[in-house]
């Protein structure tokens, strides 16, 4: 292959990938137990998307594409490491992937809803955000430095998720779409 | 319906990862036998992934280092081995040519750095976008940091740069607001962005529609009134119109209008963006006090005897009528008549049907460059033997200035291509910037001299030679046929005399709102000695 169809190939598909790998993180996080393992799992997805990626055909649908392929590598990690772990029945996510795949425009209003509804927080709430669901934190450090106990910590956690999403589901509403 | 015995905290410990084996059985139950449950789900996973990931910005630096690593063509095999060196077991290939395998390994250490927690070690939220510079624009400081807040521009210009490296230009009237670090919506006003490729997909809304962009240069304009328009200067953006699914990709040199159906394309407007390299110019020009020697430049020439007519299109002047828009002109919150649609033109009636020798034109112009042959600075009504001497001052086809009288024709041995005077120099840059023209006609000496930036360029001879007539006449189009100018024009001078070249230098130089020292510099490069046409 010449470089220059190399480097063209290399665009395309570098194009198609960070358009659509928040949808595929995203679609990879509703089907596995955690965050690190949708890291984990999305890695090798890339790593495979790339080299099937002359398999693509140009006017297709990336992110079906790549739904596809998330899929089958989530099943066969299910397989093999959903022994030692606690995972959902695999018709139960069978049926998760399915659905999601049908509202993924719903979905992508709902994370671009969520960055506004993120932004409107208090700063102070936001900050303990994200500490919280940074890569590889540590909730009982973080609970510590908030003045919560551990338990309270998470009572917070969950009270902030479900804020949040009511602010999404407003924002939404007003929305004409 | 939703089984009324789960308990909604087992959905919660499992996003924790606190989820006991008993809890994971029933989730898996409430989920199989409910459809509401799933969706419930669904979403409440969505918003967990988003928080990951919106938790977990770019900073600058990682993305001018991805930037590079993503980059192909800038990527050496130290790089790619470096940068690989953890993942190089896992992907190694045997079975492809070493150049392909080399590609390959970098676009998946590219791959692997967009995904591995090495990019996002930020602690707090960092601002979205950041200012750089400002020209007017006194609700910005430099420096300062925006996120979610909606921000209004009434004058000025401002240039920021987003978390992720993406530089906007915008211009007042102006109302955006940032959605994200590579999302910003702009309710009116212009833009202009420069898109490395770790800000890929950047977004610009509109309230006709989004602007995607795939890495590249390009300009939005959301007019008062009207659809926004999208021009792309370079490389490629998605242009999606609102209400509809459909989505057009455009390339280099492309426009279109944000509405849907036949007629949406438009001629990309080179010249109506102010982009990065510009900016810097006029933050340079702003603070060197420009606007001062050219408002008292100004001054001395409406005293002078000879003027036929001023236009600088301020607020204390009376605008002439026409049809155009109204833009900004070289100052901060000055104004400048634009011209966009076809037909667009400002009229005047002046001169009467005085014979003048001698003539000046100048103006301040911002032009596209466009297939269209001619761009009316100056045409007065018709053309015919009725009217001997009258006056047609434009930009050719060939992008060079021309100064044509009627019945006036050219001394022998002329170079021009056509039957009238034309500059040398091309006019037109390839980049919007604001340039002077003006050319002096006189009739006794039967010459036409032609000044670009102040700078004399030609002295074309003719042979008949009459005096100038105006009258009723238009800027920045002709009544005959559409040579319709396609920019801004600023700071319009009809004078019933020969300038000289020292006059014309001073004109410019206290009119310009760059720097003098850059300005010369961006000159384009020709040998710009004059040149005799009799000879």
């Amino acid at each position: 292959m010449p470089d220059t169809d190399n480097n063209d190939h290399h665009r395309q598909f570098l194009r198609h990938f960070t358009t659509h790998e928040p949808a595929v993180r995203a679609f990879v996080r509703r089907l596995v137990p955690s965050r690190a393992d949708a890291d984990d799992i999305l890695q090798e997805v890339s790593i495979v998307l790339w080299k099937k990626f002359g398999e693509f055909r140009s006017d297709g649908d990336f992110k079906a594409w790549a739904f596809g392929i998330a899929r089958f590598k989530v099943l066969s990690w299910l397989r093999d490491r959903g022994r030692d772990r606690l995972v959902l029945d695999s018709d139960v996510v069978a049926l998760i992937a399915e659905e999601s795949q049908n509202v993924e425009p719903h979905l992508e209003r709902q994370r671009i809803a969520l960055e506004t509804c993120f932004e409107k927080m208090r700063t102070e709430e936001r900050d303990l955000l994200v500490r919280a669901y940074e890569r590889n934190a540590r909730i009982h450090e973080v609970a510590l430095t908030s003045g919560r106990s551990v338990g309270g910590f998470y009572q917070w956690l969950h009270r902030m998720r479900k804020l949040l999403m009511d602010c999404i589901t407003r924002a939404l509403a007003e929305q004409p779409s | 319906m939703i089984n009324q015995n789960f308990d909604p905290q087992i959905l919660h410990r499992y996003l924790d990862g606190t989820a006991s084996a008993e809890d994971i059985e029933e989730l898996s139950a409430w989920l199989r036998s409910n459809a509401d449950a799933r969706l419930e789900f669904i979403e409440m996973l969505n918003l967990d992934s988003t928080l990951a990931a919106v938790s977990q910005p770019f900073s600058a630096e990682d993305a001018a280092a991805m930037t590079q690593a993503c980059e192909p063509a800038s990527m050496s095999i130290d790089q790619v081995t470096a940068a690989t060196e953890s993942k190089v077991a896992v992907i190694g290939s045997k079975d492809s040519s070493t150049l392909h395998r080399l590609a390959w390994l970098a676009t998946a250490a590219c791959v692997a750095m967009l995904l591995s927690g090495v990019w996002w070690s930020q602690r707090t939220p960092q601002p979205w976008a950041t200012v750089q510079s400002r020209v007017g624009a006194g609700e910005f400081a430099v420096g300062a940091g925006l996120r979610g807040e909606v921000n209004q521009i009434q004058v000025g210009v401002v240039q920021l740069v987003t978390a992720r490296g993406a530089q906007i230009v915008i211009e007042a009237p102006a109302t955006f607001q940032f959605e994200s670090n590579n999302r910003l919506r702009l309710t009116r006003g212009r833009l202009s962005a420069e898109v490395p490729p770790a800000a890929k997909g950047f977004t610009v809304v509109t309230p006709s529609g989004e602007a995607i962009d795939l890495g590249t240069r390009f300009g939005v304009d959301v007019p008062t009134d009207g659809p926004a328009e999208i021009h792309v200067f370079e490389g490629e953006v998605i242009a999606k119109v609102s209400g509809t699914k459909a989505s057009e990709n455009l390339f280099g040199g492309d426009a279109r209008a944000l509405e849907g159906g036949a007629g949406a394309a438009r001629e990309l407007r080179s010249s109506a963006f102010i982009q990065k390299n510009e900016m810097a110019e006029l933050s340079a020009g702003h603070s060197s006090k420009q606007r001062r020697r050219a408002e008292a430049s100004i001054v001395a020439l409406r005293n002078d005897p000879t003027l036929i007519a001023l236009f600088d299109f301020e607020l204390n002047e009376e605008v002439p009528p026409g049809v155009f828009r109204m833009a900004q002109g070289r100052w901060p919150g000055s104004r400048a008549p634009e011209f966009v649609s076809v037909g667009d033109h400002v009229k005047l009636d002046v001169g009467g049907d005085h014979q003048w020798p001698q003539l000046t034109l100048a103006a301040w112009v911002r032009l596209d460059r466009l297939g269209a042959p001619f761009q009316s600075l100056l045409h007065t009504d018709g053309w015919n033997e009725t009217k001997l001497g009258q006056v047609h001052w434009m930009v050719t086809r060939h992008t060079t200035m021309r100064l044509a009288l009627y019945g006036n024709t050219l001394a022998p041995g002329s170079v021009e291509p056509d039957i009238f005077p034309d500059s040398r120099t091309p006019v037109l840059p390839e980049q919007g910037r604001w340039i002077h023209l003006a050319t002096v006609y006189d009739a006794k000496a039967r010459t036409v001299r032609f000044f670009l930036n102040g700078e004399f360029d030609k002295q074309t001879r003719q042979d008949i030679a009459y005096p100038a007539k105006l009258g009723p006449s238009q800027i920045g189009n002709w009544n005959r046929e559409d040579r319709k100018l396609s920019g801004r024009i600023d700071e319009f001078i009809i004078l019933g005399r020969a300038m000289s070249d020292k006059e014309i230098q001073d004109l410019y130089s206290a009119g310009s709102p760059y720097p003098a020292m850059i300005h010369k510099q961006n000159r384009p490069p020709q040998n710009l000695a004059p040149v005799k046409n009799d000879e």
